[in-house]
């Protein structure tokens, strides 16, 4: 297992301080994100828990550029960019920040290929580096032979590989993904639990918002989130084979 | 019973949802509905005038133009031949007729004088509808005549001779000797001659297409015009015992069509009939015209609503697909279920229809207000019950053209699919994605957003095809009318042509910014994935602006020889008239700039949402 | 089940027990008869990373009480370059023991008891704060779920080892949610 680059020699690829999200206003006012402070290193992952409603996804799109703060301030790579400008916003996105949603949001009409293309042709590269990047990764997310397939035809877990492979088609610095096996059946997880640990083993920064334990405990760190606010951090060990007999029903 | 007031109450809910779209729906096929009306309404408006005018003036049956003889008299077994034959039960002349070169206060025209008695003719004796009949001295105008010059009873006119011109060119405005001068003892109005501006054609008067209008005046002041006598011709009014049988009196007495040039014997020509129906028809000509722009204009205007009401139906079908699974799971059956679909746009189109109509027949008299060369009013503007049908048959075909389809397949959808609300999936057209990846993003984005919904891109098209056609012919229509200034008949049709223009592109505009805002709305997710993929807002309005400009511009190409095949149609006799090159070279361009525009103001709103919050929105 | 008879009880006592290794040995004996390295290469294979920690000598040992206790039959093999073998098949009472494990369908227990005494004993004498016990068990756990999902993830596609850490993790997730639901209360009942 590769260990990530010394965090002290380069600074948390991405920070918060102070986040704040509200929507509404008088009686409707809901406090979505009250005041979270963050430090992400390069290469780490990390997952955030917590019950639904808890402001995880709102975290997560705040991070990524989809929506903008209430208060407070995000940096990516040492740049601040809460205030950035939509178009400045739409570049970062480009360069920096790979999204995986729950729901996939593939483009239904393009096949598996089209879709990864498409971040590194909004991006302004020729026809023929985008569709080669595009193989590449899907050869990554082990879905080669599948890449002139139509989303209808993929299975849940295969699409939210397909969407991987495009988040990554740009070479972000961090990779958010939310939910990403929410809408996936057992086996389905495993694929994409499987692609994410391979990602987090070659030293991609990861932020996953997951409400399964199992897909959190693949973490680094794992931060559980109630109404707005952190409560817990935990950096978790890898564990040993030695208490899985036990886990497993051996007696000693 | 119950069935029927549930499907009345569900459409009416729906509709108050969406009082735009509704406003919308009727404003599209009100513009059909009102331009048919009043095309309609503009059938036979001359007739009951002409005939009223006919009675008042004793109206021939035939006129008879015999040419004289080298002498300056007219044959008289010519004479004879035509007043003499059975079946003739009166007739007046013969009447000199010549042209004249006329000038009212600053205006000089050419026109057409016949000499005449004070005393009553007894056949086309032209009543006065101010002032009075001829006294020496005098002349009488025809009364449209009158009207476009401005002048009447007591005014002074100064009449000249013309100068001889050549067959088949303009007559020619040049005096070619003194003129004398008249007083206008009255206006008067008759049945031989259709009124002013219809162009009064013996003579050689009408080979420039030039409006010509008639006046009276004593016998010996025309000839005095002209001393040599062959320079008149001598017209006789025929009155006939069965008045129906004049084409055939006519057709008799009238030489072969296809009598060559030169194979006349050398003397006068053979004498010239013409039945008292062509005078009915030329007299209608003007009307006619205007008629005939406006059911064209009509139908243009009909296809142009069935475009709009299809996208409108298509956009919304989309969220009516979960009604509709409702229905069907609580019984309803597929055909309760077209009729609630249909129920709606159908209460539109009959609104739209009687809309139509009133507001037709309320404008109709601002059109129709016959000659003042014709005596009456066309009666009441009333919309005649066959008028009504056909109004109200063109309105509901509008709506359940662009509604049957969208609605069977509704109702066909399976009752899981329905509620499940798998909205239409859109469609894939690899070749164009292929394609599309090789071209500036804007370009990739409009062309992909364009072939997920290939009906609708076709629709914005044909709407665009339509308009640019109507807009060409239009121009070709006003290309082809004498631009003289003054002339009435041209005035008249062009303000026609203007309206129909401007609703037509008014229409066209309005349908292009309700497109651009569903195709919008229909994009908003792929809009969002596309921004949290990396484009730019102003690269995702660019993209929807092209969608609707890609399909503007083949249609603005496919409406330029669309429009020139429509004037050939409306307008059969004249000769393929077209548009200057510059204005049809112009109108491409032109039509994309105002697409772009249009476009514009929709695409930007629809790309400002924050992306986060749409996509987010898919999960809820 | 009859009691081991007689028998010295010298066992190896480093690593896990198999509460139910003797049923497994007499159900892969049913098809066809196995020297004792081959029985414990199929439980290896079936375990998967869990083998290791595997007690070394049970197969052998029970392989011998089996035999006393009439379940089982041996014979001796020649080998040619190497000391004797022995090989085991089952009787027929063995195979009638087989067919009712089987058909056996009682499930091992969950326990959720005990902890929540736990709780409920440390709350009420005010021996300590039960939620963060529960916080406690939770890291423990989460360790634990750690290590399996990992191991999981290191199977190969279709792995049959896989199937049974899949279990261990889908039971751990379970038991994860269960002590949520337990900081839930025992949070809000300090906070009243």
């Amino acid at each position: 297992m590769e260990t990530s680059e010394s965090p002290a020699s380069v600074g948390p690829v991405l920070r918060a301080r102070g986040l704040e999200k509200r929507y509404g206003d008088g009686e409707g006012l809901v406090q979505a994100l009250d005041s979270v402070d963050l430090d992400v290193a390069r290469g780490e992952s990390l997952a955030v828990m917590g019950p639904s409603g808890c402001g995880k996804s709102t975290l997560l799109h705040l991070l990524g550029g989809l929506e903008r703060p209430s208060e407070g301030e995000v940096w990516l790579a040492g740049r601040r960019v809460d205030r950035l400008s939509e178009k400045a916003l739409a570049r970062l996105r480009r360069r920096a920040i790979g999204f995986v949603f729950q729901a996939f949001h593939l483009m239904d009409e393009l096949t598996a290929l089209e879709n990864v293309e498409l971040p590194a042709l909004l991006a302004g590269s020729s026809p023929r580096a985008a569709r080669q990047r595009a193989t590449e990764l899907l050869g990554q997310v082990g879905l080669t032979d599948r890449a002139d397939h139509l989303p209808a035809a993929l299975s849940g877990g295969q699409r939210q590989r397909v969407a991987i492979a495009r988040a990554l088609s740009n070479e972000p610095l961090v990779l958010l993904a939310d939910e990403p096996t929410g809408n996936l059946d057992t086996a389905a997880t495993l694929d994409v639990l499987r692609v994410l640990d391979s990602l987090r083993a070659a030293g991609q920064t990861l932020v996953i918002v997951t409400h399964e334990s199992r897909v959190a405990a693949t973490a680094d760190r794992l931060i559980s989130m109630r109404d707005g606010g952190f409560v817990e951090e935990t950096r978790l060990t890898r564990g040993t084979h030695g208490r899985l007999g036990e886990l497993a029903g051996l007696e000693s | 019973m119950g069935r029927a007031l549930l499907v009345v109450r569900l459409a009416a809910r729906d509709l108050r949802r969406r009082p735009a779209e509704t406003a919308l729906l009727l404003l599209a096929i009100m513009a059909a509905t009102t331009t048919l009306t009043l095309g309609l309404v503009l059938q036979g408006v001359t007739d009951k005038p002409f005939q009223s005018t006919r009675e008042a003036t004793a109206g021939p049956d035939v006129i008879a133009a015999l040419f004289p003889r080298s002498d300056g008299t007219v044959d008289p077994a010519q004479v004879k031949a035509v007043t003499g034959e059975p079946g003739v039960v009166a007739h007046s002349g013969p009447y000199p007729v010549a042209g004249a070169v006329l000038e009212a206060g600053d205006r000089t025209v050419v026109a057409q004088i016949e000499g005449r008695d004070t005393a009553v003719a007894s056949v086309d004796q032209p009543k006065p509808t101010r002032g009075g009949w001829l006294r020496p001295g005098g002349v009488v105008l025809e009364a449209a005549f009158a009207e476009a010059l401005d002048i009447g009873p007591g005014d002074r006119v100064t009449l000249s001779p013309i100068e001889e011109t050549a067959p088949g060119s303009e007559p020619s405005l040049q005096a070619s000797g003194a003129g004398r001068e008249f007083r206008v003892d009255g206006v008067a109005v008759t049945a031989a001659t259709p009124p002013y501006p219809e162009p009064a054609c013996l003579v050689n008067l009408c080979q420039g297409g030039a409006d010509t209008g008639v006046l009276w005046l004593g016998r010996a002041d025309a000839l005095s015009l002209y001393p040599r006598r062959d320079s008149f011709i001598y017209v006789w009014n025929l009155k006939l015992a069965d008045p129906a049988r004049a084409p055939a009196f006519a057709a008799e007495h009238n030489p072969p069509a296809d009598l060559p040039e030169g194979a006349r014997s050398s003397g006068p020509p053979p004498p010239f009939l013409e039945p008292w129906q062509v005078i009915r028809d030329a007299s209608a000509n003007l009307v006619d015209n205007q008629r005939r722009a406006l059911l064209t204009g009509a139908w243009l205007l009909a296809f142009l609503a069935v475009a709009s009401v299809a996208v409108l139906v298509g956009g919304r079908m989309a969220d009516q697909l979960r009604r509709v699974g409702l229905l069907k799971a609580v019984g309803g059956t597929p055909g309760l279920i077209a009729a609630v679909l249909l129920a709606e746009y159908v209460a539109v189109a009959l609104l739209a229809a009687a809309a139509g109509l009133v507001v037709g027949s309320l404008t109709a008299p601002l059109i129709t207000e016959p000659s003042a060369g014709l005596l009456g009013s066309a009666g009441a503007q009333t919309v005649t019950l066959s008028s009504a049908g056909v109004v109200t048959a063109v309105a509901l075909a509008v709506a359940v053209v662009a509604t049957v389809v969208p609605a069977v397949r509704a109702a066909r959808t399976s009752t899981v699919l329905a509620l499940a609300d798998a909205a239409r999936p859109p469609r894939r057209t690899a070749w164009l994605v292929a394609l599309s990846a090789r071209l500036p993003v804007p370009l990739l984005l409009g062309l992909r957003v364009a072939a997920r919904r290939p009906r609708r891109t076709l629709l914005a098209l044909v709407s665009i095809a339509l308009t640019v056609s109507g807009v060409v012919a239009a121009l070709a229509a006003h290309a082809d009318l004498p631009n003289g200034s003054g002339s009435a008949r041209a005035d008249r049709l062009d303000e026609v042509l203007l309206v129909i223009t401007i609703t037509l592109v008014a229409m066209a505009a309005v349908n292009a910014i309700f497109v651009t805002w569903a195709t919008a709305l229909d994009a908003r997710r792929s809009s969002a994935l596309e921004r949290a993929l990396g484009a730019t807002p102003l690269q995702i309005g660019a993209g929807l602006s092209a969608a609707q400009v890609l399909p503007a511009l083949a249609g603005a190409l496919l409406g330029i020889p669309g429009g020139l095949e429509l004037i050939a149609m409306a307008d059969p006799d004249s000769s393929s008239p077209s548009p200057p090159l510059w204005q049809l070279l112009a109108v491409v361009p032109a039509t994309v700039i105002v697409v772009a525009v249009l476009s514009a103001v929709p695409a930007r709103i629809g790309a400002r949402q924050p992306a986060g919050r749409v996509l987010q929105s898919e999960l809820a | 089940m009859p009691e081991p008879v007689g028998v010295s009880v010298k066992e190896p006592t480093s690593g896990y027990q198999l509460r139910v290794v003797q049923e497994v040995l007499l159900a892969l004996l049913a098809t066809q008869a196995s020297h004792g390295y081959q029985l414990r290469a199929r439980l290896q294979l079936a375990l998967g990373p869990l083998a290791e920690a595997l007690n070394a000598g049970q197969v052998y040992v029970t392989l011998n009480r089996l035999e006393k206790a009439g379940l089982v039959s041996s014979q001796r093999v020649g080998q040619t370059d190497r000391p004797d073998r022995k090989v085991y098949e089952l009787t027929a009472s063995g195979r009638e023991r087989v067919m009712e494990w089987l058909d056996d369908t009682s499930w091992p227990k969950p326990a959720p008891a005990e902890f929540h005494l736990k709780l409920v004993a440390a709350a009420a004498a005010g021996l300590a704060d039960p939620v963060r016990l529960v916080d406690a068990q939770r890291h423990a756990l989460l360790d634990g779920l750690a290590a399996a999902q990992r191991a999981a993830l290191a199977e190969p596609d279709g792995s049959i080892a896989g199937l049974l850490l899949e279990g261990v993790v889908l039971r751990l997730q379970a038991d994860l949610r269960w002590l949520e639901a337990c900081a839930e209360y025992w949070t809000s009942t300090k906070e009243r």
